[in-house]
């Protein structure tokens, strides 16, 4: 049985049951629910496992055709995804199904189970023109021929950095919390695998807005639609600091002393390979 | 031929030293190169010739990839001194203050009695978005860059945060800026000869948040090259060396996240009281400085780590012109600094230390000429503190 309440959750729109949720982008572009301007099906997903976990749902895996990241979501979340091989050769064995439409849209229900129609309350008309300019500045960054002419974070790079990158695993060394994660200790040490969460919460120390034209050139096809970029210096309650993007729909400056929270988003893509991370939100008092 | 017997406490003079203007140039690589070190031969007052080189170090982000590698073998070749021994140095924008000591160390070590320090880079042939790609290529690739920065964005964090920890503020940085494009404006290789007023510096568009274009240095190509001699020849080639009193390194976290604090360098800090140690000499010494403004913000927080300011006044020492050519306690960067004289990357450490020779000589041009300038300082910054080489001249052994 589906609660028809509407609630916000790491920047969509959701509603949520004893076995079901969905989870949908805000963003309305004539009655079509439309993405935002760093989200897709797959930042979707994760926004609704997450969902399904912090209502204590136990979920350890879950079935999804293809057209999401599985790396992704399991590096973040701990849930296996199933996914069918063209051969048919994968059994989609899960309880739990992961179902996706043409719009930005998921549901995450037990299998075989029925939903229930929901009308969100809270979305918002997106303008037809940044949502074109938008999608289309992805199109183009997500291309095979979109490469790097100068700094690179190659597939493998990112891939080893992941799992730290997306659920904040960090370590811990002589009682003190490290992250981003190290090889070594400042005595020289190995430094022990990274398993150790942050909480996600932390309050914000510095922060920029970088205009277009001060951008890497990684965002350039979007930081001009978005008019920038913003970034965020802070502190974790553990300890360990960092820098991450300010959610693209956040269009609120950040102050020293706000609270933020980290939800899943695209960062930017290169040869044809999309870079996920976390974006931090700052918490509405 | 150097002495190869290991010789303890040689001191280190500079003999020589030039450098091509900043700036937008119409010359390539090699001929940038040759100019700067023809311009260093020519400063020598007596008999020098490049074959007389042992070791040449060449500092070089090799910005693009025009030249990634042996960049050092193809310079050298063409400025007569194929066949010495050389590398390219690459620390970021503190390659050439690198190069520079190293160049110290190879003579210290007895290996060698000449040896050349240089830099270069060349910036301004590449389309702007292939620029846009390799801006900020020594900043932390895995986690800064991803998270949308470059230096103007790492700067700004660092400048937001010192305006809340110590209350300094915008115009603050706005008073840097004026006062290197007006120490810049006669400087006859700077690449931006323009005075700018407090009121234009303070509109400049924005940038990087709190920074605005004013806070920012341009993107240069450019040359420098030194010749330093041992102590034991020194005497063949001038009656008038400048000394190379002290010399300091240090390094740091790349990433800012990783810093125990991000409105001070704990590379310079090291760097530098390594360089006051090696010379007996400290701050209230120094009567100029070729201080590493990359961004504004990064002058005023050096003038605290150097010594010149108290831990938290680098805006009240900017406010109050205490950097002011002969004016203020220390002259801060007579040339222009990066903000005016402009910013090859691998090329302005060992640009700095031009500035400071012709200081320390007296030759100067005359508006710019500090007044019985005796000792002098260069403070050399890689990206956003993860390298820092400064080094003290004077003019007593």
């Amino acid at each position: 049985m589906m609660v028809q309440e509407t609630i916000v959750w790491k920047g969509y729109l959701a509603c949520v049951g004893e076995d079901s949720c969905v989870v949908q982008s805000p963003w309305i572009l004539e009655e079509d629910c439309v993405f935002g301007a760093d989200s897709d099906h797959t930042t979707l997903a994760v926004a609704a496992i997450q969902l399904m976990q912090n209502n204590g749902c136990q979920l350890n895996s879950i079935n999804s055709l293809q057209d999401v990241d599985a790396q992704i979501i399991t590096m973040t979340t701990g849930v296996e995804v199933i996914q069918p091989l063209e051969d048919d050769s994968i059994e989609l064995s899960a309880d739990w199904d992961l179902c996706i439409g043409d719009d930005a849209r998921v549901v995450i229900c037990k299998n075989d189970s029925d939903i229930e129609l929901w009308e969100p309350v809270g979305t918002i008309e997106v303008d037809a023109d940044f949502h074109q300019e938008i999608t289309s500045a992805w199109q183009r960054e997500c291309e095979p021929n979109h490469v790097s002419q100068g700094a690179y974070v190659s597939q493998q790079q990112y891939e080893e950095g992941a799992a730290a990158r997306l659920n904040l695993s960090g370590q811990s060394i002589d009682g003190k919390m490290i992250w981003p994660p190290r090889q070594m200790s400042d005595n020289g040490v190995l430094a022990p695998q990274a398993s150790t969460p942050l909480q996600r919460v932390a309050t914000v120390e510095s922060w920029t807005k970088l205009a277009a034209a001060g951008a890497p050139s990684e965002f350039s096809f979007r930081a001009p639609i978005l008019g920038g970029i913003t970034t965020v210096f802070v502190r974790f309650e553990q300890g360990p600091r960092g820098v991450f993007l300010l959610v693209d729909d956040e269009d609120n400056d950040p102050q020293i002393g706000d609270q933020v929270q980290f939800v899943t988003r695209r960062i930017y893509a290169q040869e044809a390979f999309v870079r996920y991370g976390l974006k931090c939100q700052i918490v509405k008092q | 031929m150097p002495n190869t017997t290991r010789r303890v406490m040689v001191d280190v003079a500079v003999i020589g030293a030039g450098q091509t203007k900043y700036g937008n140039h119409p010359l390539g690589l090699k001929a940038m190169w040759a100019e700067a070190a023809a311009k260093a031969f020519d400063s020598v007052d007596n008999n020098f010739e490049a074959k007389l080189v042992d070791e040449a170090f060449i500092g070089s982000v090799a910005f693009g990839g025009a030249q990634l590698g042996n960049t050092a073998a193809i310079l050298t070749e063409h400025s007569g001194m194929k066949g010495c021994s050389v590398r390219r140095v690459e620390n970021a924008c503190a390659s050439s203050g690198f190069a520079l000591r190293d160049a110290m160390m190879a003579i210290k070590s007895g290996e060698a009695d000449i040896v050349v320090a240089g830099g270069i880079e060349k910036m301004n042939d590449l389309s702007a978005e292939r620029k846009r790609y390799w801006l900020g290529v020594s900043g932390d690739t895995e986690w800064e860059r991803l998270a949308g920065l470059t230096f103007p964005g790492t700067y700004a964090l660092m400048a937001r945060r010192h305006f809340h920890e110590y209350g300094s503020n915008h115009d603050d940085l706005v008073n840097i800026s004026v006062k290197n494009h007006m120490h810049g404006f006669e400087n006859e290789v700077a690449h931006l000869r323009k005075e700018v007023s407090f009121e234009k510096a303070a509109s400049g568009f924005m940038v990087a948040d709190p920074l605005t274009l004013y806070d920012c240095c341009p993107t240069s190509d450019g040359a420098s090259c030194v010749i330093l001699a041992a102590d034991h020849v020194v005497r063949e080639f001038t009656d008038d060396p400048i000394w190379l009193k002290g010399s300091g390194a240090g390094s740091d976290h790349l990433a800012l996240h990783d810093r125990s604090s991000i409105t001070q360098m704990s590379a310079t800090q090291k760097a530098v009281a390594q360089a006051y140690k090696s010379s007996g000499l400290g701050a209230n010494d120094i009567d100029l400085a070729e201080v590493h403004d990359c961004f504004t913000i990064a002058e005023l927080m050096a003038t605290e780590d150097l010594g010149f300011a108290n831990r938290g006044e680098g805006g009240i020492f900017a406010r109050e012109g205490r950097g002011r050519r002969n004016e203020g306690d220390v002259a801060i960067n007579p040339s222009g600094g990066l903000k005016s004289k402009g910013h090859p990357l691998g090329a302005t450490g060992t640009g700095q230390a031009v500035e400071v020779f012709k200081q320390l000589k007296g030759i100067v041009e005359a508006p710019r000429q500090i007044r019985d300038a005796e000792v002098g300082m260069t403070h050399n910054v890689g990206g956003s503190g993860a390298t820092c080489a400064v080094h003290i001249f004077g003019r007593d052994r």
